[in-house]
């Protein structure tokens, strides 16, 4: 169903001031697909019916039903090839160059709502590929967690399908998976540098052990919060990143209005975070 | 840095250049006459009109997707009336702008060229209304012509410029002291002294000399920030020459953010993340704007 511009912009308002998310407009297709599900579940005959019954008492619930169907299908190898990039090229070097000079040449990664496990495998990959030149001799440590038992084993198997891996370039493919009936096994050498962790972004006590990260990559978790759980989390988030680390969220994610301590960085195709 | 020699080498260069591109007589009687105290806008389209070339521009221009008309405007009469006095007085010398410097023999590709000129120019205007700045048009002209030494620059030291695009896409390096090293000058040195030689007001002047120090600009600091902070934003986004692999920018770092906040306290609240992803947004217009005013239908 075609949703009008104006019915757009509002429903994209309406989502980014309550979740963070923004949906541009080459994403209007996209928008009015999903929507479109949504509508006929919950009976809406027009896009500013819908947008009505988000507004309503029990449009909390709906939100949550209708950012998983945008977010579906989000989880795959090599996501948010820009914030990469710029990880690569510019601020991984920065932050070698730093720590090493203080002799202390240990990096550490969190991938926070891991899911089953692509985002912070991604992140090993191109770590290893740098492993004869600066990060020669680094102590490499990448953890992921997640709420979800279910999606912390998968990611513990590390056997994905020709979805997850379609944006794997090709040299990473042959390096790094088997494949064996359709299925894509990831090398040992890859899951070594990955720990998968349960853990409840909520609970405080379990989140000031996360100590010491050089970069926190947090995707599609956030807007699922309210402001105050977001700005609680956020928070958490910087006190564990050290003092020039890198934060980074979901491609269209916004921590505008949620923690006034990040600086933004912007790099080519994107923005993030630094404390 | 400008320097007393970086500004030698430069006037230097563009003295030598004997083909140098000059603004049209009409644009100039366009703009003279728009900032009569009573314009008559039928005077102003007859002027218009007796320059073909800018009457087709403007007419392209006017129904870009930037403009948004709710339908086809056909008349240049029509459109005066559609944009304002002030939007015709930008897209006048916009239009002028373009007819100087439309030859594509460069290093670098002219429509690249505009495109990173209209999206500096639109990002400025945007800049501009968020801090209220007194005149948003003169933002966005600031904006279209800040880099115009690249012009020279590609066009008359083409086999070296090549290599100065290249050099920027291959290692970590900014274009502006890739051109200091390679020229012993810069495109802000370059355009400054063509502005001169075009008698530009003297902010305009200082926008092309200084959008990259915004701190040493006397004249209007403000309108170098706004030209300078637009310029970064386009350089992360696909409105740059050729691509920037290794741009980056800490936005509170910015001497021109920093100049701005003094100026305009309420742009610390700015939703940056917004901004940014409605510049996104933006980009494929500025680009079909670009497209359709070099298309030859």
């Amino acid at each position: 169903m075609a949703i009008t511009d104006k019915d757009f912009e509002q429903l994209r308002d309406f989502i980014y001031n309550l979740c963070g998310m923004y949906f541009h407009t080459t994403k209007k297709y996209f928008l009015e697909s999903r929507l479109t599900r949504r509508m006929e579940v919950t009976g809406s005959k027009t896009a500013m019916e819908y947008y009505s019954l988000l507004k309503s008492s029990r449009g909390g619930e709906e939100l949550r039903f209708l950012l998983d169907e945008v977010t579906t299908n989000e989880t795959y190898f090599f996501r948010s090839v820009p914030q990469l990039n710029a990880v690569e090229s510019k601020f991984l070097p920065e932050i070698v160059e730093s720590k090493g000079k203080m002799g202390f040449r240990k990096l550490r990664i969190w991938s926070a709502g891991s899911s089953s496990g692509e985002e912070a495998y991604t992140l090993a990959m191109m770590l290893l590929e740098k492993r004869a030149t600066i990060m020669k001799d680094w102590i490499i440590e990448i953890i992921g967690t997640d709420i979800n038992e279910t999606v912390l084993a998968q990611a513990r198997e590390g056997v994905y399908n020709a979805y997850s891996v379609r944006n794997v370039p090709d040299l990473y493919k042959r390096k790094y998976f088997k494949e064996d009936a359709g299925k894509f096994i990831l090398s040992p050498e890859v899951k070594k540098f990955v720990t998968f962790n349960k853990l409840n972004l909520y609970e405080d006590n379990k989140m000031v052990f996360m100590k010491s990260f050089d970069f926190i990559f947090c995707a599609n978790v956030l807007i699922y919060f309210d402001l105050a759980s977001k700005s609680k989390v956020v928070q958490h988030f910087y006190n564990n990143l050290q003092p020039y680390g890198y934060f980074f969220v979901g491609q269209s994610e916004s921590l505008h209005g949620v923690n006034d301590k990040f600086k933004t960085v912007h790099f080519p195709g994107g923005f993030g975070y630094k404390k | 840095m400008t320097t007393e020699t970086t500004m030698e080498i430069a006037r230097q260069m563009v003295a030598s250049i004997d083909d140098l591109p000059t603004i049209p007589a009409v644009a100039t009687q366009v703009m003279q006459l728009l900032d009569a105290p009573d314009v008559d806008v039928d005077k102003v389209a007859d002027l218009m009109l007796s320059d073909q070339v800018m009457t087709a521009r403007v007419m392209k221009m006017v129904n870009s997707p930037i403009y948004k008309p709710s339908q086809e405007i056909t008349s240049l009469k029509r459109a005066l009336v559609y944009l304002g006095i002030r939007h015709i007085k930008e897209m006048a010398l916009t239009s002028s702008f373009i007819n100087a410097f439309e030859d594509n023999s460069g290093a670098m590709d002219i429509s690249t060229f505009w495109e990173h000129s209209f999206g500096v120019g639109m990002v400025s205007k945007v800049i501009a209304e968020k801090i209220r700045y007194a005149d948003i048009e003169k933002a966005y002209l600031a904006g279209i012509i800040h880099d115009i030494g690249e012009v020279v620059l590609s066009n008359y030291h083409t086999e070296t410029f090549a290599k100065v695009i290249k050099t920027i896409q291959e290692h970590p390096v900014k274009l502006i002291d890739t051109e200091l090293e390679v020229f012993g000058t810069t495109h802000t040195e370059i355009g400054f002294c063509m502005a001169e030689k075009w008698n530009f007001p003297e902010a305009y002047r200082e926008v092309i000399l200084f959008h990259h120090e915004p701190r040493a600009a006397t004249a209007d600091p403000v309108l170098c920030s706004i030209v300078n902070l637009a310029d970064l934003f386009c350089s992360v986004r696909e409105l740059y020459y050729g691509g920037n692999a290794w741009a980056s920018f800490n936005l509170s770092e910015e001497v021109g953010w920093k100049i701005l906040k003094e100026q305009s306290p309420n742009l610390a609240h700015l939703d940056v993340e917004r901004f940014c992803y409605e510049l996104d947004d933006a980009v494929p217009q500025v680009r079909e704007l670009v497209t359709s005013i070099f298309s030859k239908q």
